[in-house]
C-alpha cells in the first residue's frame, strides 16, 4: 500500500477542497438535487479524470493510487463539507472497498479498474426492509443455475441502488452468506428510488426475482464485518467534514446577523452553542482520524475505533446541524437556505450503517463491559 | 549526564528506573506525616535532577524538550508518586521565570521546586469570581512596603500554604485591570489569617485568606506596580499540554474501576447501564485522542490547534458525568458515605459526584470558557456591554 506524508495529505486536502469549492457549490448541489438525474455525470468524470479520486484507495495493480483509509478519509471529509451529490460513496467506499478486500482476483480484475477510472458506478446491498444491521437477518437467497446463480428477495436502503451500474448483493446461499454481483441490465430486477430524507444521497429498494448473478469470493460474513468497519470509518470522516462546515455557517452568520442593534454572536447564548459545536467537531475529528489510522490493520482495536467514530461523529454531526438551524433562526427553516440539507445528511448518515446506540453496544462488548 | 543527546525512550527508561528505585511507598494516613513524607520525596526528586521538567536548568529545572516532557508526565503518573503541593509550580512559577528579577528567581524558585515552601493562590474574592478584574483587596504603598487589606477565597490547599501569590489593587477602585499588582505574601506574616472553608462535600479543600494591615516588602512584587494583570496567564511553553495524556490515563483507570464495581454488583446486563458505560468509554478515548492530537500539533507545528481549547470542557463534563452515573446506578447504596462496611468503596463515587460540582466553576467557569472559545477561537464578537479586556 502507498503511504503519504503529512505534507502530501495536506496537499490532497487542499486539492479536493479547492475542486469542490469550485464544482460543488450550493447552487451545484441544488441543481443536482432538482435535476431528476441521479448525479452530475460531467462532474463525476472530471473527479476521475483530473483528480483520480475514485481510485485513491484502490490497489495500483487495478489502476488505483493504492492509498488507504487515511487518504480516503481526507477525500470523504472534503466531500462531506461540500455536500457532494454523486456516486462516490456507493461506488468507492461501499463497492470499491468490498472488492479491494475480497479474495477473488477475477472479480477484482473485472470491476476495480472501472471504478478507479470512473467508468463504472457500483454499490453494495446488505440491508433489507427491516433495516436490521444483523447479518443473520439477511433473507435474500441465491440458488445455483446452469451458468451462475439466481437471486430472490428484497433489498432496501441501498445507496445509489436505483442507478449504480454494478450491484454487489449479500444473499444467503446454501447455508452461508455470499456476495453476488448483478449487472444493471440484469433481468428480474425492479429498482425503485425511495423518497428518503437526505436529498443529497439516493436510497433505493430493489426486488430480485430469479435475477442472474455471479458469485464474488467465498463465505462472506467475516469480510462483511470488516467491510462495515471500513465503511463507517469513511462515513465518520464525511460526517466530520459536514459538521465542520455547518459550524462555519453558524459562526459566519452569527457574526453578521444583527438583532437588538448588535451581532447575535455577541450574545452568550449563541457563543455557548458555538463553543459546544466546536467541542463536538474537534472531538469527532479526533475519533474519525484515529479510526482511519488504525482500521486498515484490522483486529479488535480497529473494530472499537470504527464503531466509536461512527457513534460519536453521528451524534456530533446531528447536534451541530440542528444548532446551525437554531442559530440561523427563521432563515434556517427555509427551503432556500442550505442548513436543512446538512441536517438531512446528518440524520441520514446517523441512522444508516448502525445507529449510535448499536455501535455503542458493540464498543461495550468489544472492550469487555 | 548527556541528557541533550538522550532519545525519548532512553530518557523514559532512565526516569522509570529512578522512580522504581526510589518510590516512597504508601502515603501515611496522618496529615502531618503525609506532608513530611511528600516533602522528603520532592527534595529527593530535586536533588536527583528530576524536578521541574519545563523549568530552566539554572533554577534547578530540567528544561526538557516538549516530547520528553510528555514522557516525564507519563512516567510520573504511571509510578503514582506524590505530586507537588500547592498550586505554585503550574501558575506562579512561569510568571516568576518570565517576569521576576534575578534576585527573586534565586530566592523563590528552588525552594518551591524542592517542596520546602508551598505556594498557594490568592486571586478570587467573595465579590470577584468570573469578573476577577473587579477585585478589591488593596495594597497601599508606605515607603519600602505595601500594606495589604482585604479577603481572598477558594485558595486550594490554603491551610498548608507558606507563601501566597496574590493579585491586589494598587490603583483606583474603578481602575480594573490597569490598577492590579502582583504580590508575593508570606503566609506567616502578622495580619494574615487563613481559615479552612467548609465546602459542600463537608471537606476543607479550600481556604479563605484575610489580610489585615499585612506589610509586604516592595521587593516581593513581581513586575511593576499596576502592571500585574497581564502576568496572570503566563505559562511556560506548552507545559500543560504535556500532562494532558495523564488526565486521560487517570480517567481510563477510574472508568475501569467503575466497570469492575458494576460487574461485581451484577449491573452489566442492563442495556441502559451498558449504553452509558459505552458512552463513557468513548469519551475517555476521545479525551486521550484529543490530548494526543494537541501534543502532535505542538510537536509538528509548534502550536496547538483548536482542540486544546475544548479539552477542558470535555474533561470536566466527563468527570461530572461518570460520578453521577455511578451514584445513580448504585442506587440507595450510592447515597451512603463514610468508612466500610456500609458505604460502597468508602463513598468515593458519592464524594466524586459532589466534588466535581467544582469542576465547571473553578479556574474559570464553563460559561466563561465557552465565551473565550467563541471569541478567541471562533472569532465571535465581544459583548459590547462587557467591560474591556
Amino acid at each position: 500500500m502507498s503511504v503519504s506524508s503529512v505534507e502530501e495529505q495536506e496537499e490532497l486536502r487542499q486539492l479536493v477542497r479547492g475542486f469542490m469549492e469550485d464544482k460543488s457549490t450550493s447552487a451545484d448541489v441544488r441543481r443536482a438535487i432538482e435535476s431528476g438525474a441521479p448525479y452530475d455525470a460531467a462532474l463525476w468524470t472530471t473527479m476521475a479524470d483530473q483528480l483520480g479520486l475514485p481510485g485513491i484507495a484502490i490497489p495500483e495493480e487495478f489502476g488505483g493510487a493504492g492509498f488507504g483509509a487515511v487518504e480516503l478519509g481526507i477525500v470523504l471529509e472534503e466531500l462531506g463539507r461540500a455536500l457532494y451529490v454523486g456516486p462516490y460513496f456507493a461506488t468507492v467506499v461501499l463497492a470499491g472497498q468490498l472488492l479491494t478486500e475480497v479474495d477473488d482476483p477475477g472479480a477484482q480484475k473485472s470491476w476495480l479498474p472501472g471504478i478507479a477510472d470512473g467508468s463504472l458506478t457500483a454499490t453494495v446491498a446488505v440491508d433489507e426492509e427491516s433495516g436490521s444491521q444483523d447479518l443473520s437477518a439477511v433473507g435474500t437467497t441465491a440458488r445455483r443455475a446452469d451458468d451462475g446463480w439466481l437471486l430472490d428477495g428484497v433489498k432496501s436502503y441501498v445507496i445509489d441502488g436505483a442507478d449504480a451500474g454494478l450491484l454487489l448483493v449479500v444473499a444467503r446461499a446454501e447455508g452461508e452468506l455470499g456476495i453476488f454481483a448483478v449487472q444493471d441490465s440484469a433481468a428480474g430486477m425492479v429498482r425503485e428510488r425511495l423518497d428518503s430524507v437526505d436529498l443529497t444521497r439516493n436510497l433505493a429498494r430493489i426486488e430480485f426475482s430469479a435475477t442472474p448473478a455471479v458469485r464474488v469470493g467465498a463465505e462472506a460474513a467475516a469480510l462483511l464485518g470488516r467491510h462495515r468497519d471500513l465503511v463507517v470509518t469513511a462515513l465518520a470522516a464525511e460526517q466530520v467534514g459536514g459538521a465542520a462546515r455547518a459550524l462555519e455557517m453558524a459562526v459566519d452568520y452569527a457574526k453578521i446577523r444583527e438583532q437588538f442593534g448588535r451581532p447575535i454572536g455577541s450574545f452568550q447564548a449563541i457563543k455557548h452553542k458555538c463553543a459546544d459545536m466546536l467541542l463536538r467537531v474537534e472531538s469527532g475529528r479526533s475519533a474519525a482520524y484515529y479510526a482511519a489510522s488504525v482500521v486498515g490493520a484490522g483486529g479488535t482495536e480497529a473494530e472499537i475505533a470504527a464503531s466509536m467514530a461512527k457513534a460519536y461523529c453521528s451524534e456530533a454531526y446531528a447536534f451541530v446541524a440542528k444548532e446551525n438551524i437554531q442559530i440561523h433562526g427563521g432563515i434556517g427553516f427555509t427551503w432556500e437556505h442550505d442548513a436543512h440539507l446538512f441536517l438531512k445528511r446528518a440524520k441520514g448518515s446517523e441512522v444508516l450503517f448502525g445507529s449510535p446506540a448499536e455501535h455503542r453496544a458493540r464498543v461495550a462488548a468489544l472492550v469487555g463491559i | 549526564m548527556a541528557a541533550a543527546e538522550e532519545s525519548d525512550e532512553e530518557f523514559r527508561h532512565r526516569f522509570r528506573a529512578f522512580l522504581a528505585e526510589h518510590h516512597p511507598g504508601r502515603a501515611p494516613r496522618d496529615n502531618a506525616a503525609k506532608l513530611a513524607w511528600t516533602r522528603e520525596w520532592l527534595a529527593l526528586l530535586y536533588d536527583s535532577g528530576f524536578a521541574g521538567p519545563s523549568w530552566p536548568v539554572q533554577f534547578g529545572g530540567m528544561d526538557l524538550a516538549f516530547s520528553k516532557q510528555v514522557v516525564y508526565q507519563e512516567e510520573y503518573t504511571r509510578a503514582r508518586v506524590p505530586r507537588p503541593m500547592g498550586t505554585g509550580l503550574g501558575i506562579v512559577a512561569p510568571t516568576i521565570i518570565k517576569y521576576g528579577t534575578i534576585e527573586q528567581k534565586e530566592r523563590w524558585l528552588r525552594p518551591m521546586l524542592r517542596g520546602e515552601k508551598i505556594w498557594v493562590q490568592g486571586y478570587s474574592e467573595p465579590g470577584a469570581g468570573s469578573d476577577l478584574p473587579s477585585l478589591t483587596t488593596s495594597a497601599r504603598r508606605e515607603g519600602d512596603e505595601y500594606v495589604v487589606n482585604g479577603q481572598k477565597v477558594w485558595t486550594t490547599q490554603g491551610s498548608r500554604g507558606d507563601v501566597i501569590f496574590a493579585l491586589v489593587r494598587t490603583g483606583t477602585r474603578a481602575s480594573r485591570q490597569s490598577g492590579i499588582t502582583y504580590l508575593v505574601i508570606d503566609a506567616n506574616a502578622p495580619g494574615v489569617e487563613i481559615r479552612p472553608l467548609r465546602d459542600l462535600t463537608g471537606g476543607h479543600a479550600f481556604s479563605e485568606i484575610f489580610f489585615n494591615d499585612v506589610r509586604v516588602p516592595v521587593a516581593d512584587r513581581i513586575g511593576e506596580e499596576n502592571e500585574g494583570w497581564p502576568l496572570v496567564r503566563t505559562s511556560l511553553g506548552h507545559e500543560r499540554a504535556a500532562g494532558a495524556m495523564n488526565q486521560a490515563a487517570n480517567y481510563r483507570r477510574i472508568l475501569d474501576e467503575l466497570v469492575e464495581l458494576l460487574r461485581e454488583r451484577d449491573r452489566l446486563t442492563d442495556p441502559l447501564v451498558r449504553d452509558e458505560l459505552a458512552r463513557l468509554e468513548i469519551q475517555v478515548r476521545v479525551m486521550r485522542l484529543n490530548a494526543a492530537r494537541v501534543i502532535n500539533e505542538i510537536m509538528t507545528r509548534g502550536e496547538p490547534g483548536p482542540t486544546s481549547s475544548v479539552s477542558r470542557l470535555v474533561i470536566t463534563a466527563f468527570e461530572q458525568e461518570i460520578h453521577e452515573f455511578a451514584v445513580d446506578t448504585l442506587g440507595p447504596a450510592g447515597l451512603v458515605a463514610g468508612p466500610p462496611p456500609h458505604a460502597v468503596q468508602r463513598g468515593r463515587w458519592l464524594y466524586g459526584f459532589l466534588r466535581t460540582r467544582a469542576s465547571t466553576i473553578g479556574a474559570g467557569t464553563a460559561e466563561i470558557q465557552r465565551n473565550t472559545i467563541a471569541e478567541q477561537v471562533l472569532g465571535l464578537p465581544r459583548d459590547p456591554s462587557m467591560p474591556g479586556r
